[in-house]
């Protein structure tokens, strides 16, 4: 059984449709990335499956159930978690304390809370960044604190939007190690939204291309890379061009 | 019992903090030993009053940052449960208090459910709104004393009536309203410190990140307001007693609500000490302000400028308020 199904799903806002019949499944333990140029509708595919804004029409089921229209609390309830893209993590808190607001979602003891978050901390080598407060550090371990916080609510899903939007290249490597970390080592089955080529054709097992709100590729890194209407729509032919060696 | 551990750890403030509080606490203890005028006495009860309602209101508007300006229904609720319960069928204090509470937390669930639908400066309107109704109602309900108001006239004094709270000395007011106090910063230090406290940080900074960390943001709003709710209930309870004289138009007024958030949001929204030290400044500077200018000069309404000048200068400098330069401060020093 597939741990997100989404069948059909429409997404208007008032005229325009953001997401426009989008239909795929995603098994557990699959590592996918969601590709397509800006305003394709990726955003709005996350807030649609994280209950953030309800659909249009269509059907998500996640873990077997279907949650179309569950509110984003239960979701999280349920076992996904997401990052946002523009989020910097709550600034008067300190980075164990935002992390123990996700993790008060499993216990009510704060000492508990504390101990999962402190878990959380070394395995993302945020450790000594504990008690320096969100706002202070920079952007780069405030976007680690902001999975470390999602990843606080134990989910078996996660949904990443953009977490490495602005990095250097040494700054996207740790990213990965980060996200590969995720993956493999706590079994979550994750879910990225990136504009960064180099980290989605790297991690993914499956992309899921969207353009103006339609599906219109599904398949392996290198399948993408080939595709016709993908290079047309969104990786250019220079991408192509330039990463032949690698992709092949 | 974690929960009761967790009112009295204070170990994430720094000793510094902890010492003075300990000195202040001290100094509040013993300073009725050195026979203050009477007048000093009521200043410090007033302190405790507002320091407890700003504590009350930090909960949903300092923590939660949902600015609140209907405070003073429940000062009205709690005020008028206990003087009506003691007038009419002379029950005691430490019943019609909680009963008080009872009734206030009922009516902030009432309109609490639909008022948090509303955000920002919506919400803060609509508070003054159910405040403001509520007043007039009260006003035109006989049962109650209508807008005349109801007195509490005692038989007898003595002995001091610490059933009823009836005390002829300001004294004993003084002691029961600095109990309250400490334990009103117990509870505001454990909430801080609890999943709710948590839960209402993440919502004040973003309500969708809240939400996709599994807040049930409306729900937990709704819950903090009862908190603040019943902490504003308690001590309307107490200012019955002690006024004794209590009508709509003091005890519900705007004022009371705008001079409570006002307080908190001068020390220091979201922050344990802010609206203790905020009752600190502003109550002993508008009572002898008002006593010194007002009444000697003929300078009717200069502590009114006063006051609003010293809120026009902290909000343009530091809008988490006094305790919000404090820790700028200190974090300079560190750094």
């Amino acid at each position: 059984m597939p741990i997100l199904d989404i069948r059909h799903l429409v997404k208007e806002y008032g005229g325009l449709r953001a997401n426009d019949d989008i239909s795929f499944t995603l098994e557990k333990g699959e590592l996918l990335g969601v590709i397509g140029p800006n305003g394709a509708g990726k955003t709005t595919l996350f807030n649609c499956i994280a209950g953030l804004h309800p659909v249009t029409s269509g059907r998500i089921f996640f873990d077997g159930q279907d949650v179309t229209l569950k509110p984003a609390h239960e979701m999280a309830r349920l076992g996904l978690a997401r990052t946002f893209q523009v989020y910097t993590a709550a600034g008067d808190l300190t980075v164990v304390e935002n992390i123990m607001v996700g993790c008060f979602l499993r216990t009510r003891s704060r000492k508990d809370a504390r101990r999962r978050a402190d878990g959380i901390l070394y395995d993302l080598k945020l450790s000594d960044h504990a008690d320096t407060l969100v706002s202070e550090l920079p952007v780069p371990a405030q976007k680690q604190v902001t999975m470390a916080t999602a990843l606080g609510t134990a989910p078996r899903m996660l949904l990443l939007d953009e977490v490495a939007a602005g990095l250097n290249p040494s700054e996207i490597d740790d990213i990965m190690t980060s996200i590969r970390h995720i993956h493999n080592e706590m079994g979550i089955t994750v879910m990225l939204i990136e504009h960064v080529m180099e980290l989605v054709m790297n991690v993914c097992d499956r992309l899921v291309v969207l353009d103006y709100g339609h599906k219109i590729a599904d398949g392996t890194p290198a399948d993408i890379a080939a595709n016709a209407e993908v290079i047309k729509a969104y990786l250019g032919e220079r991408y192509v061009k330039e990463h032949a060696g690698e992709l092949s | 019992m974690e929960a009761l551990r967790n009112a009295f750890d204070f170990s994430d403030s720094p000793r510094v903090d902890l010492v003075i509080a300990a000195m202040v606490a001290v100094a509040l203890l013993l300073f009725p030993l050195f026979s203050p005028s009477s007048f000093a006495i009521a200043t410090i009860i007033q302190f405790f009053i507002f320091a407890l309602y700003g504590m009350g209101w930090n909960t949903i508007g300092g923590y939660g940052g949902q600015v609140d300006l209907g405070k003073a229904q429940y000062v009205g609720i709690g005020a008028y449960t206990t003087a009506v319960m003691l007038i009419r069928w002379d029950i005691p204090f430490w019943v019609s208090m909680p009963i008080g509470m009872f009734f206030s937390i009922t009516w902030s669930f009432i309109i609490g459910y639909p008022l948090f639908r509303l955000k920002g400066h919506y919400f803060a309107i609509a508070t003054i709104a159910t405040s403001l109704v509520l007043k007039d109602l009260f006003e035109i309900w006989d049962f109650v004393g209508a807008a005349r108001g109801l007195e509490i006239s005692p038989i007898k004094y003595s002995p001091p009536d610490f059933l009823r709270l009836i005390f002829k000395q300001d004294i004993y007011y003084y002691y029961v309203i600095f109990g309250f106090f400490l334990l009103g910063i117990l509870i505001i230090n454990w909430f801080r410190r609890s999943r709710l406290g948590f839960q209402l940080r993440a919502i004040k900074d973003n309500e969708d990140v809240a939400r996709s960390l599994g807040i049930n943001v409306h729900l937990s709003k709704v819950k903090t307001y009862a908190i603040a709710t019943a902490f504003v209930s308690m001590v309307g309870s107490f200012h019955a007693c002690y006024i004794k004289n209590i009508e709509p138009e003091d005890t519900m007024s705007l004022d009371i609500s705008i001079l409570i958030a006002l307080m908190a949001m001068l020390g220091g929204a979201g922050s344990l000490w802010g609206p203790i030290i905020g009752a600190g400044v502003l109550i002993p500077l508008k009572s002898y302000l008002k006593e010194w200018l007002g009444a000697r000069g003929g300078l009717v309404g200069i502590d009114l400028i006063i006051y609003a000048a010293i809120i026009m200068v902290i909000s343009a400098r530091e809008p988490r308020g006094i305790w919000g330069i404090v820790e700028r401060v200190r974090r300079r020093k560190r750094l």
